[in-house]
């Protein structure tokens, strides 16, 4: 009797453990696996919205490297993750360090630095927009002071520059969490020896406190560079739908959606964008990684 | 039940394989265009923003047919004007696109190329005497024969101008400009005397402008664009010397209608095309703007102010065929136009409706002079639009104005080279 018991669950164990996994994979398999190789296979096709296409080969790849508009998006998100990710590597962690310390009031600031996060970006993206016009707060202020205009909307590389900050700005309290969690975890002995050694704050900082979150500031590096190379939605509601003046400011990601989309949308092509994102991606993580485990051997 | 690999290597190929058959879906047919035989069945209608301010009029207007044509349901669908033709291209897509759908001759051309749009020639052909002619070939496409949707209201929006900012520049405001001409030369002294602080438009010439200023925007067969003719590359030479000025606003390049009117209710900008529906939100909005609102024709140098026309197409592919062609036909007859015309100021596109006293009779009102000017304009109105101008090509027009006015590239470059890109999205859509 218990011989067989055992057969029995013996038998069932390979089974139920795809049963558990069966939702989650039905999930992913309809919803990320069928999309992402439905991307790979249009990208070889030069299907549009409304007609299936036929197999293309390379044609699309051939053709984005004679596309402008396909080297100013890679430009531009490159730019994007350049500009964006040290600050968001460095500026958070210095967030951190500010509010981790138990003092009155100090939640309220916790809370204050977190509210753009959860701010909807439509929203976030409105109100820079009505700072930085021509007319705005910003430029009202600038003239108060005798200082001109300044065309954060209308020129090209100060539009790209203004949506980096608001990135970095709503991306500031999401970062600065995950610091707080891993500065929580660095040991306070440490500090207290280096000070006994006599080292003063900054020394403090380079020495004890960057070295215990490393792993940590190597996870935001990578999160934020990949979500920078991917930058979507602070260009378009700041650019507005045309990618800045003459398209100069347009993303990879804005390039798909204006290529692939509406009625004479061109699905192939917009894949054959979408592959390339996904590979650049990819190996930014790798780099990413791998540029920690050097550091660490 | 245990899983074998063989299984599992099944599955995974199976999802590997079911995006590849996705390539070959389609067949590209239109379905028969026999729409005769009993009027029945359920239909959706779907409309283009209209709920928001028309719920009761839709609703009587259904419950009327379906009264009219017992055994019959409609059910209406009403979609936000963002991401409309989004939302129709994901619905062709998917084969879910409404029985009945409210569209514009642009969108009306990728459908009918694609076998979505049935062609009203073969299957309601007997109702065509019923609409102004140009508004009845409104929906033909170049290169297909047929007619693929029904006409439904017409605009011509006026354009608005703030006297107060024409009397302090020295212009007459009793004066507006007409044709572009008097337009360039009225923004260049608005810019002058404001020292570049008051621009005159927030907005780069949009194909409507090219069409409005006499340039030939595409040959005759539809195979090709043309808008880098002369006259074309002098319009945006215009363009370039207003925008060095500071009399077209700074930030006119990336300008979106909606932003242009805001700098024209903020009284930034002297001059914004809109609709006799703006009258109300400057009433709102901009009380001081009201006071010194001005309103006149649009802009035009060939005597044709730019129409925009709505229609109704029929989904090929209706499994009720004589009731979504019975249906779009009751919500585009004369009669129901009317009413929906007494109700928003747009004009009916049926025969005969733009002589009814409503549209000819003043009676002091800015509401009923905007009305009777603009339903006058109308009889000798364009759509300068061509059909076959999809949103990719807008993009390359736009961006390669902002290149000429930039100075990046001359006018005629610039031109050339959306042109070119033009073409080359034209043959690519078949």
């Amino acid at each position: 009797m218990a011989g067989s018991t055992v057969t029995r669950v013996r038998r069932q164990l390979p089974t139920s453990p795809w049963l558990f996994a069966a939702p989650g994979l039905v999930i992913a398999g309809a919803f990320v696996l069928y999309p992402f190789v439905s991307t790979v296979v249009n990208a070889f096709t030069d299907r549009r919205t409304l007609v299936p296409g036929d197999f293309v080969g390379l044609a699309n790849f051939r053709e984005l490297l004679h596309d402008d508009m396909f080297w100013i998006g890679l430009r531009n998100s490159t730019l994007y993750v350049l500009g964006v990710v040290p600050a968001l590597v460095i500026l958070p962690l210095l967030l951190a360090l500010l509010v981790q310390k138990n003092i009155p009031g100090v939640t309220f600031f916790r809370s204050a630095f977190y509210t753009p996060v959860v701010a909807s970006i439509v929203v976030v993206g409105l109100i820079w927009v009505w700072l930085l016009d021509e007319r705005g707060l910003v430029n009202s202020l600038l003239e108060t002071v005798g200082a001109g205009r300044v065309g954060f909307l209308s020129d090209q590389w100060l539009l790209l520059l203004s949506a980096m900050t608001v990135t970095v700005w709503k991306g500031l309290g999401y970062y600065m969490i995950i610091y707080l969690a891993a500065l929580a975890n660095v040991p306070r002995e440490l500090h207290e020896a280096a000070a006994v050694d006599g080292a003063g704050p900054v020394r403090r900082f380079l020495s004890v406190t960057v070295p215990a979150v490393r792993s940590t500031m190597v996870l935001v590096a990578a999160l934020s560079s990949v979500a920078a190379f991917k930058v979507f939605s602070e260009v378009y509601l700041l650019a507005g739908p045309s990618g800045g003046p003459a398209g100069e400011d347009t993303t990879l990601v804005m390039l798909v959606q204006r290529t692939g989309t509406g009625l004479s949308g061109r699905v192939g092509y917009a894949s054959a964008i979408s592959v390339v994102v996904f590979v650049v991606t990819v190996a930014l993580m790798l780099l990413v990684l791998r540029a920690d485990r050097r550091e660490d051997s | 039940m245990r899983i074998s690999r063989r299984v599992l290597a099944a599955a995974a190929a199976a999802v590997v394989v079911l995006p590849l058959s996705a390539c070959g879906s389609g067949d590209g047919g239109g379905g028969s265009t026999d729409a005769s035989g009993r009027i029945q069945g359920d239909i959706t209608f779907q409309t283009w923003n209209l709920r928001a301010n028309f719920k009761g009029y839709f609703e009587d207007l259904i419950a009327e047919f379906e009264k009219k044509h017992p055994g019959t349901d409609v059910k209406w669908i009403d979609q936000p004007a963002e991401g409309y033709a989004d939302k129709i291209s994901a619905d062709a897509a998917g084969g879910t696109l409404p029985d009945v759908v409210n569209v514009s001759p642009d969108l009306v051309a990728p459908l009918a190329e694609a076998g979505l749009a049935l062609d009203l020639d073969k299957a309601a052909g007997q109702y065509e005497k019923e609409y102004l002619p140009g508004a009845w070939a409104g929906h033909r496409i170049p290169g297909m024969s047929g007619t693929y949707a029904f006409p439904w209201y017409l605009n011509t929006g006026p354009l608005f101008y703030n006297k107060s900012l024409f009397e302090e520049a020295g212009l007459d405001a009793g004066r507006p400009p007409r044709t572009y001409d008097d337009l360039f030369d009225a923004a260049l002294r608005m810019a002058e005397s404001s020292d570049g602080k008051v621009a005159t438009l927030a907005n780069v010439p949009t194909v409507e402008d090219f069409g409005r200023y006499g340039v030939p925007l595409m040959n005759k067969e539809g195979t090709a664009f043309t808008f880098n003719d002369a006259k074309g590359v002098e319009l945006l030479a215009e363009y370039k010397e207003l925008y060095d000025a500071k009399a077209l606003d700074p930030q006119a390049l990336t300008a979106t209608p909606e932003s242009s009117g805001k700098k024209f209710l903020t009284e930034a900008v002297a001059m914004n095309p809109g609709s006799a529906l703006d009258l109300g939100n400057f009433k709102k909005q901009a009380p001081n703007l009201y006071k010194n609102i001005g309103i006149t024709d649009q802009i035009t140098s060939t005597g044709h102010v730019n129409m925009y026309v709505m229609g109704v197409m029929v989904n090929s592919r209706s499994r009720q065929k004589p009731a979504a062609v019975a249906f779009a036909h009751f919500v585009t007859d004369a009669e129901h136009q009317m009413s929906f015309a007494k109700k928003v100021a747009i004009f009916p596109s049926t025969a005969g409706s733009l002589d009814d006293p409503y549209f000819t009779e003043e009676d002091g009102t800015d509401e009923t002079r905007v009305r009777v000017a603009a339903a006058q304009s109308l009889k000798t109105a364009v759509n300068y639009t061509p059909v076959l101008f999809s949103e990719q090509m807008k993009t390359e027009l736009r961006n390669a104005v902002a290149r000429a006015l930039q100075g990046k590239e001359s006018p005629q470059e610039a031109l050339d080279n959306a042109v070119k890109a033009c073409d080359r999205l034209l043959q690519q859509q078949g």
